[in-house]
């Protein structure tokens, strides 16, 4: 119990609040705790929106309960066991193909569904592009619905008719929703849908030809379960069973790495906003040391005292915090723009959880780095009031850093909700900042013995940055981590794509072709000859699975996860050749001529793949093709170029392998630009042949990376934010000496200007301490990643010479500006205050 | 009870140091009586702060005791001092102690207003009246010069009506004629209010002021005067 009333406490922590905020002394403290709570309820909305998003769509997500999937369409008596159990049933048939207009080609996504399509969840499209959305309906055989981006990239309005492969149709509506795409999210090609009914008379699937077969199931859980069990033993490899579960996990899995990435661009704010958070609640402390030891002497005790301190940061943290929700809500918004297109269009609100979190960071950040200080407050004897250099005894520092560190491991493990994360996270976080600030701090001394006869201005400086070394390497490393994050991610948004570009030659090819029919095959070269000079050979390719290594079941072998993994859970494109394709270098076993004859035939593996799926020189291994399996010997491994647009194949089997096998071919070739009406003569002439354009799927893919650095940008704008508080608040904690030391100088007859220059040499020297350490930072990064990830050639960015620059003008700018008050205040008064 | 108000038995106060222990005040025995003003004197580190600090139950004795106001300190815990402080005690100090964050009257009604006083409002009007600074009453102690401050400082060491007032060099940081002005406010309220004060000071003139005087000499009581 408190002697002295709550409501006196609280009116009297109110009134000191407000007019310490009126004063600007707890901005800094103010803003690092918006920075934080923003940052994190702006991800935490942004995560809890998607995720919602999922969980809403879960049901609709395969457009029934049950989806039985295939790379070759359900046999006869798996549709007819469904029917006996008395389920709905509905059938899609996905392909891509080239949708040929006037002037252009654009290769689309059709999808063929049938009359009682979806099971679950309704079609939603529209008559114009600003038309009302209607609920309901397909496209009846003659029609197409299509995605609006589908009209401008072929110059065609609702009413005119497209061809999908011999066949002709209407676009009578623009698609706009379809429960089953949610879990694309994106997809690069526009869709078309059309009536499963005009299907054949399109001729585009032939043997061979890449399709996805899906049909869909829904019912009672009882027959689903009993038709679930029934479809489980007579799945062929190529078929797979999907339920709204397996969906989910899937979306989750890939949603999950964007949503911790973006968590931890958050967690970097709130961790830096932490910082500063410690450093002013520290000023808070101590500024207030005389002042408690005042009202401790009219009487108020320890807790009283406590508790009107720990009411004035409550009340300052819940404010900031409100403010903070508030910023981060409409930040999510800007995110979700940033990302649209990337991203379903309909997203629900997110509730209240998001904020009421944000606002938990906010005072978890503040209690975990704010209260050890504050308990000094408590512990101030009240006899300071005549003796100034009694100070509390100050708390244990481990009380100090393991409350810092609870509170960061609680913040970060609510972000990222995993403890092993976290932990690897605090620990190597630890590590980094102890060996990169010991670092610092070396290279900040080795400068002190290189200025010794440097003018007073850089000595000066130099020596206001000693002084407090510790809060100058972290500062430094603070922002070098920022400016390292920025540059990182401008550098590799500009240039991968470039440098991937640029080292292709000039007539490298810009176009693929797949799903050649045999029949087509001399036709197609010739074409393609004459618009070509030197087009690639046509492949032949057959679909299949490897499903046993060495007679064992090949997902026993390789480990999960691992890419032999996924390469043994699809069908593989299997071609044969009696050539080793340009760009293959052999580097175990031999390639085989006219005289290799074995009991088996020979295949040849891409090296990376057989290391994945353990197998080396002699070894069988069994493809299921069509049904029919089909057995053949390592004989070779390779390396595969896979950078120069030319059909590459993980498996290139001995010619005569295959026979009685549905066969497609495939080739890449250049054409000039201009050449737009040659390529629609094209499509239109090999309507079953598919043409994928690599420019524009590449200048897509840029866009998309676009927005996606966009949006992480955009997050590191926060991480931007809190490394100036922290720079800020580092000021402020600096600020009385700095007055000081000022005062004393000008009363000692200096001019303002050599303050200003010591004050711009100090926070140069740390700005651009901390450009060298991002310029270095990015050097090694893009170095390795270029090695290691992009097998590119590395070369050194000149232009990172900048950053140091850049760092320091903008630290010695803030700088300036955090401690005018040094310049303006008058000498005499200072060194009368004492 | 007897009509002492203060009263020091045996008063030592040893510190730790660098070369072992250090005495800074030596068994001391003091009485004052109600409405009596005693004057502390003696040079730098004579011990005459921590004698008032001692005094006020600002910090424990290593030995002896102050009765303050019938409460033996040394029983006491801090926080039960703190509450004989809030109820019997009021001070001023050299660097006038005034919180930043309040405006004269609020630095004035704070002491009555940690009370609970109903009108602490029109008391606190009422004494910064009573040092000529009603016009000032909005002001910040940033924009008050030194004089006004210490006014503001004596007319919130009177605001809780207390016992007995500390004053450590009151005048101290202030030139002489400020300081006589300050000093002679600060005897015609002690007179007004029949306070018992307790004041330390190297103004040998201030001290004369006081009806008994004690002139302090590395730690030890050597003159008495009354």
């Amino acid at each position: 119990m408190t002697r002295i009333p709550f409501s006196r406490l609280w009116h009297l922590a109110s009134r000191q609040l407000m007019r310490e905020v009126r004063a600007g002394e707890l901005r800094v403290l103010f803003f690092a705790l918006v920075i934080a709570v923003a940052s994190s309820c702006a991800i935490g909305y942004f995560t809890a929106r998607l995720n919602e998003a999922m969980v809403l769509r879960a049901t609709e997500f395969l457009g029934g309960d049950l989806a039985l999937r295939g790379t070759s369409a359900a046999h006869q008596k798996q549709i007819e066991a469904g029917l006996a159990q008395g389920l709905k049933h509905a059938q899609t048939v996905e392909f891509s193909s080239v949708i040929a207009g006037e002037q252009a080609i654009q290769l689309s996504s059709i999808k063929a569904v049938g009359e009682s399509y979806p099971l679950r969840g309704q079609l939603k499209s529209t008559l114009s592009s600003q038309g009302s959305e209607t609920v309901g309906g397909l496209p009846v055989p003659g029609e197409a619905w299509v995605e609006a981006r589908l009209l401008p990239a072929l110059d065609l309005k609702v009413g005119d008719t497209i061809d999908v492969g011999r066949k002709t149709l209407r676009i009578t509506r623009i698609l706009t929703y379809e429960p089953d795409r949610a879990g694309d999210f994106y997809s690069l090609t526009p869709r078309v849908l059309m009536n499963i009914a005009d299907l054949p008379a399109t001729e585009v699937i032939q043997p061979g030809s890449r399709v996805r077969y899906r049909d869909l199931w829904s019912g009672g859980a009882d027959q689903l379960e009993r038709y679930r069990a029934s479809l489980e033993g007579s799945l062929d490899v190529n078929q797979r069973i999907e339920d709204p579960r397996d969906g989910n996990r899937q979306l989750g899995s890939a949603l999950d790495r964007a949503q911790r990435y973006l968590g931890l661009a958050s967690l970097a704010a709130v961790l830096l906003a932490g910082v500063a958070v410690a450093m002013s609640a520290n000023r808070f402390a101590i500024k207030r040391f005389d002042a408690s030891a005042l009202l401790r002497c009219l009487g108020l005790s320890r807790r009283e005292a406590l508790i009107l301190y720990s009411l004035q940061l409550a009340m300052l943290g819940l404010v900031a915090s409100a403010i903070g929700v508030l910023l981060g809500w409409l930040a999510q918004f800007l995110l979700f723009h940033l990302m649209a297109g990337l991203l379903p269009a309909t997203i629900p609100s997110g509730g209240l959880f998001p904020a009421f979190a944000g606002m938990g960071t906010g005072l978890v950040a503040l209690a975990g780095f704010a209260l050890p200080p504050l308990a000094a407050l408590g512990r101030v004897p009240p006899l300071r009031v005549l003796r100034s250099d009694l100070l509390p005894v100050p708390p244990r520092s481990w009380v100090v850093y393991g409350t810092a560190l609870l509170a960061l491991g609680l913040i970060m493990w609510r972000l990222s909700l995993d403890l092993k994360l976290t932990l690897a996270l605090l620990g190597g976080g630890l590590i980094a900042t102890i060996v990169l600030g010991g670092l610092m701090l070396l290279g900040l001394k080795g400068l002190r013995s290189m200025l010794a006869s440097a003018p007073l201005a850089w000595r000066l400086g130099l020596g206001q940055l000693l002084r407090h070394p510790l809060a100058a390497a972290g500062q430094a490393l603070a922002f070098g981590l920022i400016l390292l994050a920025m540059a990182l991610i401008a550098l590799l948004r500009g240039e991968i794509l470039d440098r991937w570009q640029e080292q292709l030659p000039p007539d490298s090819p810009n176009y693929f072709a797949l799903n050649i029919l045999p029949a087509e095959r001399d036709a197609f070269a010739a074409q393609i000859n004459q618009l070509s000079p030197n087009a690639k050979p046509l492949y032949p390719i057959v679909q299949g699975r490897l499903v046993l290594i060495n007679d064992e079941p090949a997902s026993d072998v390789v480990e999960s996860e691992s890419r032999g993994d996924r390469a043994t859970r699809r069908d593989l494109s299997l071609t044969w050749s009696d050539m080793l394709p340009s760009g293959n270098v052999i580097t175990a076993g031999q390639w085989w001529d006219a005289t290799s004859a074995h009991d088996l035939p020979g295949v040849s593996v891409e090296a990376e793949l057989a290391k994945s799926l353990k197998v080396g020189i002699g070894d069988h291994l069994s493809f299921n093709i069509a049904g029919r399996v089909i057995e053949a010997q390592v004989s070779s491994l390779r390396t595969v170029d896979w950078n120069n647009f030319q059909p590459n194949f993980f498996m290139i089997f001995q010619p005569g392998t295959f026979t009685d096998v549905p066969v497609t071919y495939l080739t890449s070739f250049y054409i000039p630009p201009g050449n737009d009406r040659a390529m629609v003569e094209l499509a239109r002439h090999f309507p079953a042949a598919t043409l994928l354009p690599i420019d524009a799927i590449l200048e897509q893919l840029r866009s998309i990376l676009g927005q996606v650095t966009i949006a992480v940008e955009f997050v590191l704008l926060f991480v931007l934010a809190a490394g100036m508080t922290v720079l800020f608040a580092g000021l402020q904690s600096t600020l009385d000496e700095r007055i000081r030391q000022g005062a004393l100088l000008r009363a000692l007859g200096s001019e303002r200007q050599l303050l200003i220059r010591t004050r711009r040499v100090e926070f140069a020297l740390l700005g651009a301490t901390s450009g060298l350490l991002a310029a270095l930072g990015c050097e090694i990064i893009t170095a390795l990643l270029y090695r290691l990830v992009f097998d590119m050639p590395w070369q050194p960015h000149p232009w990172l010479l900048l950053l140091p620059l850049i760092g320091a003008a903008m630290i010695a700018a803030a700088g300036l500006i955090g401690t005018r008050r040094a310049l303006t205040v008058s000498p005499l008064r200072i060194l009368r205050e004492g | 009870m007897s009509a002492s108000i203060l009263v020091a038995q045996n008063l030592s106060k040893v510190v730790p140091s660098a070369e072992g222990e250090l005495t800074i005040l030596h068994g001391l025995d003091l009485e004052l009586e109600k409405g009596d003003s005693l004057a502390i004197i003696g040079s730098s580190g004579s011990g005459k702060s921590t004698l008032l600090g001692l005094l006020a139950g600002l910090d424990q004795p290593s030995e002896g005791n102050v009765v303050l106001a019938g409460h033996a300190l040394a029983t006491l815990s801090e926080d039960e001092r703190a509450r004989v402080r809030a109820e019997h005690v009021g001070f001023v100090f050299q660097s006038f102690q005034l919180l930043d964050s309040l405006t004269a009257l609020e630095n004035v009604m704070l002491p009555m207003e940690l009370e609970g006083h109903k009108n602490a409002r029109n008391r606190a009007e009422a004494l910064l009246k009573r040092v000529s600074l009603d016009h000032r009453l909005t002001h910040y102690p940033r924009q008050l010069s030194g004089g006004e401050q210490q006014r503001v400082a004596i007319a919130r060491a009177f605001a809780a009506d207390p016992k007995v007032l500390f004053a450590d060099e009151p005048t101290g940081n202030l030139d002489t004629a400020t300081g006589a002005r300050i000093s002679d406010l600060l005897f015609e309220l002690n007179t007004e209010l029949g306070t018992t004060l307790v004041l330390v000071t190297h103004d040998e003139r201030l001290a004369q002021r006081c009806n008994r005087l004690i002139r302090l000499e590395s730690g030890r009581l050597v003159t008495l005067e009354s």
